[in-house]
């Protein structure tokens, strides 16, 4: 594909946003969004891990697995390889800062288990990216992903007061604002598209 | 089949994981490895220990033994401490246990701070002669139904040094169905000058799991650990008249605080109000009353509210409050010394206040 | 009902030998939602709120401070024995608080029931409708509470 990395890098962010349009990376998303702060750690957090893990999948890929022709070991070694980075992760947060290492509590290592993450280096896979073009797309899906996840928390401080019917509290209205944002992001579908 | 091509094929799985894995045993030696960190106490002690730890068990290890009714769970609050340079920021965890003020007086839980560079603490004097003691069981005796008197004799250290009013915790060990060891709070009722015993009154709480040890399974000669001594409950070095008030296993720390005074010499004109229901209920009545030999003016009061009618009880009945007066000959210069509940202490120090003994002049000994 | 994982850790803290010696939950095989949904269908056929019960029982415990650790008639119909013993109890609930260790006995003269709660008790009665699980020592009826302290 010939696509500019840095256009796939804000085509992440906007036109195919890996939560709004794909809807991958949905559990974390609708359980630590309650928050600004946290959600912003967290998506901090995800970020991190996706332009590594891409990156490192990319080498992995085409370094490793292609040449040993072990491509049907690809799922396996791509999820070792993000389950080892994100207790990487764990232990950085841990050391610089205690107080978003507590408060993320169990959702540092379930990050391991986001399928944005996996998504995304098995499309980097599909869609045959270059080495700058996978980084591009790890790195712009991990924005995409942190600006998903502070925009719900952002709409649900701003709920908090408010009366919602008792079926839809929680995850349901959330969904449902998943959703509007969803077709809110088509509009930004004109631009660019990469899938 | 190309066993080949599969043994190949593992073998770069196994060494992936393997590269990974040691990744992040690197990054763990070096991230996760704080050196030596000094933790200055009050400005006047300095202790160096391996970074990384919490603060309560970095003291710990020092044989500074901050108080902790958890074992560093975070879920008791009882290891407070000040914590003013170096302690990072207020987990969490931390917050549910201290209001604004305590905040911004940097009031931390030692359980929950860990030490990962060089840090500045506050804790009361007290707690650098608190020490860990191995003991055994030298007697147990039944005093009620309920309440068992257990003497230990200290192993090592072999001595403690507490005031009269202090009291230790008892580690009790996973029995039964209990799995956890915990440790509880029991007031020492032995004189201090007895320094390698001590001896603990302990009440059956129902349901309680350390009480339950001691009374259905602890035996003589049993080894125990033992950890003390705590509290600031004690008698003050004046010449005011004392009315102590502490009824069922509050009696251990007035036993103490009265054998302690008989050995120093005292003159002070005493009182002691001990309430109970029926005689079922009382012991060392014969003990505590031969305290009236030795002080030129201590009387015991001994108040039963239901005795029973073969009990032929001789003695006051009724509720204590009632007979205070009878003790008072000078209420501005009284102290009083009260053991037990936050609400019996509550409704006692209001009618004492009402009789004109000073605010300042009521300590005491709360059970929570 | 199905435990949610915040539910599972106070479950277990329910357990024997984890806060006291026997537990919360008896030989209930139900879990504690389970417990309060039941005994909820009772108590919400009387006239009387969570928060009324729990307000009475801590009058009740109130006035036997004055007897201190003896027992005493409130109002000319309810006798109350309070014992209370050193340490604190701490909730299975998340961020309760903490608890002194004391049994309160009720005696109502008139229909002679009798009920025995603990400070604890209080809490779990107002802030969750809890009355642990049958076959604890501490396990309160709700009909029997109401009874002892209300007729």
């Amino acid at each position: 594909m010939e696509i500019s990395p840095w256009i796939l890098f804000w085509a992440s962010i906007f036109t195919s946003n890996i939560l709004l349009t794909n809807f991958l990376g949905m559990c974390s998303y609708l359980s630590v969004s309650r928050e600004v702060e946290s959600s912003f750690g967290l998506g901090t957090a995800v970020f991190f891990v996706t332009t590594a893990t891409t990156a490192i999948n990319w080498a992995v890929y085409h370094l490793i697995i292609v040449p040993a022709d072990i491509v049907y070991l690809q799922y396996i070694i791509f999820i070792i390889v993000i389950a080892a980075f994100v207790q990487l992760t764990e232990i950085i947060v841990e050391r610089f800062s205690p107080v978003l290492y507590y408060s993320l509590g169990i959702f540092l290592p379930l990050i391991t288990v986001n399928c944005a993450i996996l998504g995304i280096s098995l499309f980097m896979v599909i869609r045959d990216y270059s080495f700058i073009q996978s980084v591009g797309f790890g790195a712009g899906s991990g924005l995409g992903w942190l600006l998903a996840i502070m925009l719900l928390a952002g709409i649900r401080t701003r709920l908090k007061e408010k009366f919602i019917p008792t079926g839809l509290q929680g995850a349901g209205m959330s969904l449902l604002i998943t959703g509007i944002m969803a077709l809110a992001f088509m509009g930004f579908s004109g631009i660019v598209n990469v899938q | 089949m190309n066993y080949q091509k599969i043994i190949t094929e593992i073998l770069i799985l196994a060494g992936i994981s393997g590269v990974l894995a040691t990744l992040i045993v690197v990054a763990k030696a070096i991230l996760q490895n704080y050196g030596e960190c000094v933790i200055d106490i009050n400005g006047k002690r300095k202790v160096t220990v391996k970074g990384g730890g919490s603060l309560l068990t970095s003291l710990a290890e020092e044989n500074i033994f901050v108080p902790s009714a958890c074992g560093g769970k975070g879920s008791c609050g009882a290891c407070k401490c000040v914590v003013t340079d170096g302690g990072g920021p207020v987990l969490p965890t931390e917050k549910p246990f201290f209001d604004a003020k305590e905040l911004a007086a940097n009031y931390r839980l030692a359980c929950q701070v860990k030490v990962k560079n060089d840090i500045k603490i506050e804790i009361p004097e007290e707690i650098f002669n608190i020490r860990k003691f191995n003991g055994k069981v030298a007697k147990i005796e039944d005093f009620t139904y309920d309440i068992k008197g257990v003497t230990f004799d200290l192993i090592s250290p072999k001595e403690i040094d507490f005031k009269a009013g202090q009291y230790v915790q008892l580690r009790s060990p996973k029995y039964g169905k209990v799995r956890e060891s915990v440790t509880r709070a029991y007031s020492i009722s032995s004189k201090p000058s007895l320094q390698n015993q001590i001896q603990l009154i302990i009440r059956r709480v129902p349901e309680g799991i350390c009480t339950t040890w001691v009374h259905d399974f602890l035996k003589e000669g049993q080894e125990v650990e033992i950890t003390g001594p705590y509290g600031d409950f004690f008698i003050r070095d004046t010449q005011a008249d004392i009315i102590f008030v502490a009824g069922g296993s509050g009696k251990a720390p007035i036993k103490s605080m009265l054998e302690d005074l008989a050995e120093k010499g005292c003159n002070r004109k005493m009182s002691y109000f001990f309430g109970a229901k029926t005689t079922k209920d009382l012991y060392l009545t014969k003990y505590i009353e031969s305290f009236c030999d030795v002080f030129p003016d201590f009387t015991y009061y001994p108040i039963l509210s239901h005795p029973e009618p073969d009990d032929n009880w001789q003695g006051r009945t009724g509720w204590i409050m009632p007979y205070f007066p009878d003790a008072l000959r000078d209420p501005k210069n009284t102290e009083a010394y009260l053991c037990g509940s936050p609400g019996m202490i509550a409704a006692v120090t209001k009618n004492l206040m009402e009789l004109g003994i000073p605010e300042d002049k009521i300590y005491y000994d709360s059970f929570v | 009902m199905k435990l949610s994982p915040t539910d599972k850790i106070i479950q277990d803290k329910m357990k024997p030998g984890i806060l006291t010696a026997n537990g919360f939950l008896g030989n209930d095989k139900r879990n504690f939602r389970d417990i309060i949904a039941d005994d909820m269908k009772i108590v919400n056929s009387f006239d009387k709120s969570l928060e009324d019960i729990a307000n009475r029982m801590q009058y009740l415990m109130e006035k036997s401070f004055l007897s201190y650790d003896s027992s005493i008639v409130v109002d000319k119909n309810y006798e109350v024995e309070y014992n209370s013993y050193r340490g604190v109890l701490l909730s299975p609930f998340p961020n309760a608080g903490r608890f002194g260790k004391a049994t309160i006995k009720v005696t109502n003269l008139k229909n002679h029931m009798c009920v025995v709660w603990t400070p604890l008790h209080v809490h779990f009665i107002r802030d969750f409708g809890f009355f642990e699980g049958k076959g604890s020592k501490f396990r309160i009826e709700p009909e029997i509470l109401y009874k002892a302290i209300f007729d």
